[in-house]
C-alpha cells in the first residue's frame, strides 16, 4: 500500500473537469485508490465521491493506493495533480 | 382565441410550430424484497442497465455535430462517469445484497442518500449537481423498466423537424437528440437557467422556455404554438396575423444569429491581426452565463453593490457564496470583483448614515471602505476565499491618492495572512487592479500602474468628473459627452502611463460597449473592453473589421492637429461601415 500527501496547485481545485480527469486516470489501474481530505475519505474512481470532496486550491489531500500497481497509480495521479490537470493557467 | 402561458426563457429566440408532447410515463418504481439467486439477478440487471445507458451516451457523444462538440461532449462525459460511478452503481449493488431488495428500489434509496448529501453541501456548484444525478437515475430507471430497449431515444420519435417540443423535463442528452431532429423550440415544465439541458439548448441556439407550469395539461397535441423566450412566453393560437408576425420575426432572428455566430467563430483579432480581449460586466448568474456564451474571455466588472441593498450588511459567507455562484457560471474564466462602490447615488440603506451633502464628491468607493475597515475586511475575506476556487481579480473603485492604494493593499495582505493562519487556502497571486475614474487617478496613471497589476478605466465617472457634469441634471446633461476631446486625451495618457510598466488597461464604462467609440479607444492603445453581454457581439463584429494600423494613425493625427471639442468626426471616419 502506498500513501502520499498531495497539494492541489491548479487554480480551480477539484471541479467537474479536473475531477473527471482524476477519476479516469484512477480507473486505469487495478489498485483501489482513495482520497482523503479533512477526515473525509472517498473512492477516487468515483466521480460523485471526488466531487463531494469539494476540494479547493491549496487543499491538502492524502492519496492511498492499494493493489498490484499501487506505485504506478500513485505516480500517475501525483503527476496529474502536479501538472494542474492540464488546466491552462 | 389566444392562450398564454409563462415560464423562464433560458435560451433566446422565437419559434413557431406545431406542438409535440414527449410522453412521460410515470415510472412505477417496483419495490420488493428478494432472496438468494434472485439477488444476483437483480445485481446483473443494475450492471446491465448502467452499461447500456453508458454505451448509448458514448454513441451519442461520437455522433455530436462539430458546432456543439465542446460544451455537449463535456457534459455527456460527466454523465457517463456518473453512470459507471462506484458511489452510485457500486453502492446500489451493495444495497441489493445487504438489504435484499430489487434493483429499482436499491437505486432509488442510494440516489436519495446522495441527493441529500449534495444538497447539504454549502458549495453552490455542488448543490446544482443533484440535478445531474436525478437525470442519470431517471435514465437508469427507464432502462430498468423496459429491460433492453434503447431508453435514451425511446420517447423521442423521428419526424420532429419544425415542431415545438413539450416535455416535463429533459436531460442534456435528450436536448442533443432534439437538436439533431431540428426542432423549432423546446418547452419544459421543470428546469431553469442553470440546468445542464438549458446550457446545452443555448449552445445549440434552440429557443427554449422552461418552468412552464401545467403546460402538459393545458396545451393540446398538434396545435400551433408561438414561443418567445425573451419574454418567457408560450402562446397557443390559430390567429393568422400573429403567425405572420412571428414567422417574420423567426426569419429575422435566424439571419441575425447566423451573422453573430460567424463573428463568434472568428478569433479576437482585428482585420490586420492585432489581438483584443472582450470581457463582460455582470453580477447575476444568467447574465454571467450570457457573457460566456457571447464570447467574453472573463468578467471585467462584477459590481458588488447588489449584495448590500438590504438593511442588514451581508456577512462573509453570503458574499462568498455569491462569488462562488458566479465562478460556477464562468468555469475557470477570470472574475474581476469590484469592492463596494457605495456612495453617490447608490448608498445602501444600511450605510445611509454616511450620506453627505454632495455624494459624488463625498465618502464613496475606496474612501468608504477605508473608513470602515471592518466592513472592508469582510468583503476582502470573501473575495480571497473565492480565489482558491478560480482566478479572481480585485478591483478598487474611486482611487485618487496613492496612499489609498497602499492602505487597501495592506488590508488585502492582512486578510490573506489571517486566512492562511486559519488554514483557509488563498490564491497567492490574486491580482489587484484600480479603477481609473477620477481625473487625479488618470493624471497619475503611470505612478498607479507601478503599484497595480491592471488598470480599469471607468468612463462614466471619468466623464462626469473631467467635465464636471452631472448627467442626472437635465439642464447640463447635453454636456455629458464621452467623445469630448479632454476625456479622449486623458484616456490616451492613462494608456501610455500603464504601458511604461507593461500593465494591461481595460475600459469598462459604457464607452467600451459603444461600437462607434471602440475604434477610437483601440487607436489610443486600449486592447481590453468590458461591457454588458448584450453589447459583446456588436463590439466584436466592429473590431474584427477594424484596420488597427489605420486607426492608430488617424487617432494620432487627429489628436495632434484637430481643434474640435469632440472626436465625433474621428468616430465617423473610423467607422468601417455596417455589415
Amino acid at each position: 500500500m502506498t500513501r502520499r500527501s498531495l497539494q492541489l496547485v491548479n487554480r480551480l481545485g477539484l471541479h467537474a473537469r479536473a475531477a473527471s480527469r482524476l477519476v479516469r486516470t484512477a480507473a486505469g489501474f487495478e489498485s483501489a485508490v482513495w482520497l482523503e481530505r479533512d477526515g473525509r475519505r472517498v473512492n477516487a474512481k468515483s466521480i460523485m465521491g471526488v466531487l463531494m470532496l469539494a476540494a479547493p486550491l491549496g487543499s491538502e489531500l492524502t492519496l492511498e493506493c492499494d493493489g498490484p500497481d499501487a506505485e504506478e497509480a500513485a505516480e500517475a495521479i501525483e503527476a496529474l495533480v502536479r501538472d494542474r490537470f492540464g488546466e491552462d493557467q | 382565441m389566444i392562450l398564454a402561458l409563462s415560464g423562464t426563457g433560458v435560451s433566446d429566440g422565437v419559434a413557431l410550430g406545431r406542438l409535440h408532447k414527449l410522453s412521460h410515463r410515470e415510472l412505477d418504481l417496483p419495490e420488493y424484497h428478494v432472496e438468494d439467486e434472485e439477488i444476483e439477478r437483480q445485481v446483473r440487471r443494475l450492471e446491465a442497465a448502467s452499461a447500456a445507458c453508458e454505451s448509448a451516451l458514448a454513441a451519442m457523444e461520437a455522433g455530436l455535430p462539430d458546432e456543439a462538440r465542446g460544451a455537449a461532449a463535456e457534459m455527456l462525459q460527466v454523465h457517463r462517469l456518473m453512470l459507471r460511478d462506484d458511489t452510485l452503481i457500486g453502492e446500489s449493488v451493495r444495497r441489493v445484497r445487504t438489504d435484499g431488495i430489487n434493483a429499482e428500489w436499491a437505486l432509488d434509496r442510494q440516489a436519495a442518500s446522495m441527493r441529500s448529501a449534495l444538497e447539504r453541501s454549502e458549495d453552490a456548484y455542488l448543490a446544482l449537481r443533484s440535478e445531474d444525478l436525478d437525470q442519470i437515475v431517471q435514465l437508469l430507471q427507464r432502462e430498468l423498466a423496459q429491460s433492453g430497449a434503447a431508453a435514451l431515444a425511446e420517447r423521442i420519435p423521428a419526424g420532429l423537424e419544425g415542431t415545438v417540443v413539450l416535455a416535463r423535463s429533459l436531460s442534456p442528452a435528450e436536448v442533443a437528440i432534439l437538436h439533431q431532429r431540428r426542432v423549432a423550440g423546446v418547452i419544459t415544465e421543470h428546469g431553469g437557467t442553470w440546468s445542464h439541458s438549458a446550457i446545452l439548448a443555448r449552445a445549440y441556439g434552440i429557443p427554449t422556455v422552461m418552468a412552464v407550469k401545467r403546460a402538459l395539461r393545458v396545451l393540446r397535441e398538434g396545435e400551433w404554438v408561438i414561443l418567445d423566450s425573451h419574454y418567457g412566453a408560450v402562446l397557443a393560437t390559430e390567429d393568422d396575423g400573429l403567425h405572420g408576425h412571428y414567422g417574420e420575426k423567426v426569419r429575422q432572428l435566424a439571419r441575425r444569429s447566423a451573422r453573430q455566430a460567424r463573428a463568434l467563430a472568428v478569433p479576437d483579432r482585428t482585420l490586420d491581426g492585432e489581438r483584443f480581449r472582450l470581457f463582460g460586466n455582470a453580477e447575476h448568474a444568467p447574465e454571467l452565463t450570457r457573457c460566456v456564451e457571447h464570447g467574453a474571455v472573463g468578467i471585467g466588472l462584477m459590481r458588488t453593490e447588489f449584495l448590500f441593498t438590504e438593511t442588514l450588511l451581508p456577512d462573509e459567507e453570503t458574499q462568498y457564496q455569491a462569488l462562488r455562484t458566479a465562478q460556477a457560471a464562468l468555469d475557470g474564466r477570470p472574475l474581476t470583483v469590484r469592492t463596494l462602490d457605495a456612495g453617490g447615488d447608490k448608498l445602501p440603506e444600511a450605510l445611509a448614515r454616511f450620506d453627505g451633502p454632495n455624494p459624488a464628491l463625498g465618502l464613496r468607493g475606496i474612501r468608504l471602505s477605508l473608513a470602515l475597515p471592518e466592513l472592508f475586511d469582510v468583503q476582502l475575506r470573501a473575495i480571497l476565499r473565492a480565489s482558491a476556487h478560480g482566478p479572481v481579480r480585485i478591483l478598487l473603485p474611486m482611487l485618487t491618492r496613492l496612499d489609498e492604494l497602499e492602505r487597501a493593499r495592506e488590508r488585502i495582505a492582512e486578510c490573506a495572512e489571517a486566512l492562511r493562519e486559519e488554514g483557509v487556502s488563498v490564491d497567492p497571486d490574486v491580482q489587484i487592479g484600480g479603477m481609473i475614474e477620477t481625473p487625479a487617478a488618470a493624471w497619475m496613471a503611470e505612478r498607479f500602474a507601478a503599484r497595480l497589476d491592471f488598470l480599469s478605466i471607468g468612463t462614466n465617472d471619468l466623464v462626469q468628473y473631467v467635465l464636471a457634469v452631472d448627467r442626472q441634471d437635465e439642464r447640463v446633461s447635453h454636456l455629458f459627452d464621452p467623445s469630448c476631446r479632454a476625456v479622449i486625451e486623458l484616456i490616451g495618457r492613462v494608456v501610455r502611463g500603464a504601458a511604461v510598466h507593461q500593465r494591461p488597461v481595460q475600459v469598462c464604462g459604457e464607452m467600451a460597449g459603444d461600437p462607434r467609440m471602440v475604434p477610437v479607444l483601440f487607436g489610443l492603445g486600449v486592447r481590453e473592453f468590458s461591457m454588458p453581454p448584450g453589447q459583446l457581439a456588436a463590439v466584436k463584429s466592429r473590431l474584427i473589421r477594424l484596420d488597427a494600423a489605420r486607426a492608430r494613425r488617424e487617432v494620432a493625427d487627429d489628436l495632434a492637429v484637430s481643434d474640435s471639442d469632440s472626436v465625433a468626426a474621428l468616430c465617423r471616419q473610423l467607422d468601417p461601415g455596417s455589415d
